[in-house]
């Protein structure tokens, strides 16, 4: 059974039609055809070349440069330039929710101007934000899209420093402080044995950085990564020196 | 007109045949109820999408806020601009803000619904453009969705500008070829997004050893469904339900193209597109493509 079923055709209809359009059939004319069908066909094009270079495998480069030359230019500004490569879950630890905290790093003073949805489980004035906190629906779900998007481009040289430096000095006079430390937490996806006890589940960090405001009247903002201790260099001792 | 057109390209070489089919699902008029219906739900789920800007707009995209343009603007790899790029100030921020608030209004009442929907699709864009790291699965259909509006006459039905026109003296809408061209971009649309996810999915082991649907189940912390316990004590229910999420992708992909099989797909749509989307912590997503379903419920002269 159709939800919507479409006219039957009307007797009078057609002559109406008729003299309405060039085609008795109520099709554009035969220039218009040819222009949307044109238009439709590039479309198209882009369509697939957009989904077959924004998965995440990556792409060629010929296509990267066939898509950029020609279709991205009017594609990314219409918000179509999409590779709908919704995987919803590979099991993985980065598919699980992340939240961001942000604290001042030298205990400096608290400022007033908190959400109040960004306060810490026991309701008091916090000494951080942890956001999406109490937050809910759409909303909770962009602030951890955003923390996310920390954590997914820490090995991303193009944007590695824009987000945590954004969202530290977005956050200075929140805190009262130009000074913070910021960190993307992860809530562990528990295994299949573990359900029972997976709200007990640690929070584990994916990124950490200290974000601060250096330099006098051309003051800028400074973002100093936090290494995981395997990532950094051992001190060399000096020859000789006991 | 179908067995016309069927007659047609019995007689005529292949290419021929295939134009014929090209102008007949692209061009053949169309009834621009389902399109009306598309522009109602689209718009209701464009509301619940906006309202969630509201309460962080300042924080996010105030002059004050954590994703200033200039940050934004270096993020965009792919260029790319948006009217908010401009707003120099929180208020021009909220004039931006509240005029895709009042065009997703108007689109759902349905008055000077072409040029509505048109804004509507330029002032999400941008709004999308905006902060792209904010934007999920549910905001970027929606972007298909309203693009494909601002090409069809979405308002004919179900619209203030119906009941105007009634008032006027012209109580017959005629079909439209604009309206089949929205309703043949939004099938296209349905079955690419859905077969992009069956790809990205399929890279995974859970989706090929049935545990995805563990994953998707423990992966919020306030899961909207909760299943953890049922799919903890089986292991069949478990992949029962993984594979036949796979299986349902595929099937909607290919079943829009199969005419005997594109209303019953569609309407399976309706049901299982909003239960995946609860299930994976994305309910308006999951809504958006029930949306992309609801013109495919019926026998649509052009592509029967």
């Amino acid at each position: 059974m159709a939800i919507f079923s479409t006219p039957p055709a009307t007797p009078g209809v057609a002559p109406v039609l008729a003299t309405v359009s060039p085609d008795p059939q109520g099709r554009p004319s035969e220039l218009v055809r040819a222009v949307i069908t044109a238009a439709l066909a590039i479309y198209l094009v882009g369509l697939v070349l957009t989904v077959m270079s924004n998965s995440g495998s990556g792409s060629s480069a010929l296509l990267r440069t066939i898509k950029g030359r020609l279709f991205s230019p009017w594609m990314v500004p219409m918000w179509l330039d999409l590779g709908f490569d919704y995987r919803l879950t590979y099991g993985q630890p980065e598919d699980a929710d992340h939240i961001i905290e942000v604290r001042p790093t030298l205990g400096s003073r608290v400022g007033k101007n908190f959400p109040p949805e960004a306060t810490n489980a026991s309701g008091t004035r916090p000494q951080e934000i942890r956001l999406p906190g109490a937050m809910t629906g759409e909303r909770k779900a962009r602030w951890r899209r955003l923390a996310r998007a920390i954590a997914m481009t820490a090995d991303d040289s193009d944007r590695e420093s824009l987000l945590p430096t954004s969202i530290g000095a977005g956050l200075f006079d929140d805190l009262g402080t130009t000074d913070v430390s910021l960190r993307v937490l992860r809530r562990p996806l528990p295994e299949r044995p573990q359900t029972a006890a997976s709200s007990s589940l640690e929070l584990a960090q994916v990124y950490a950085a200290r974000v601060r405001r250096v330099g006098g009247k051309e003051a800028k903002v400074q973002l100093i990564k936090s290494e995981a201790a395997g990532a950094v260099a051992p001190l060399l001792q000096p020859v000789g020196d006991k | 007109m179908n067995n016309h057109l069927a007659l047609q390209a019995t007689q005529l070489p292949r290419s021929a045949g295939i134009g014929a089919s090209w102008m007949q699902f692209w061009f053949t008029p169309a009834d621009s109820r389902p399109l009306a219906m598309v522009r109602v739900l689209s718009a209701s789920v464009a509301l619940l999408l906006w309202w969630s800007y509201l309460a962080d707009l300042q924080a996010w995209l105030g002059p004050e806020g954590v994703l200033p343009t200039e940050m934004v603007v270096q993020w965009r790899l792919n260029g790319g601009f948006s009217l908010f790029d401009f707003a120099r100030s929180a208020v021009a921020v909220w004039v931006l803000f509240g005029i895709t608030g009042a065009c997703f209004l108007l689109l759902l009442c349905g008055l000077c619904t072409s040029l509505v929907a048109l804004l509507a699709a330029i002032f999400w864009a941008s709004l999308m453009l905006a902060a792209p790291m904010l934007a999920g699965p549910a905001d970027d259909c929606l972007a298909v969705l309203l693009w494909c509006l601002a090409i069809g006459p979405a308002g004919h039905y179900f619209s203030i500008d119906r009941w105007l026109s009634l008032r006027g003296g012209q109580p017959i809408v005629m079909p439209s070829w604009r309206a089949t061209i929205a309703l043949g971009l939004l099938q296209v649309h349905a079955s690419v997004i859905s077969g992009a996810m069956l790809l990205a999915q399929l890279k995974g082991d859970v989706w090929w050893d049935g545990s995805a649907a563990w994953w998707l189940a423990v992966r919020s912390e306030s899961p909207l469904m909760d299943v953890r316990g049922a799919l903890a004590q089986s292991d069949y229910l478990m992949n029962a339900l993984t594979h036949s999420i796979t299986l349902f992708e595929i099937l909607f992909a290919i079943g829009l193209w199969i005419t005997p099989l594109r209303p019953i797909v569609a309407k399976a749509g309706l049901l299982a597109w909003p239960l995946i989307g609860i299930l994976a912590g994305e309910p308006l997503w999951g809504l958006t493509m029930a949306i992309f379903a609801v013109p495919s419920c019926s026998s649509r002269s052009a592509s029967a």
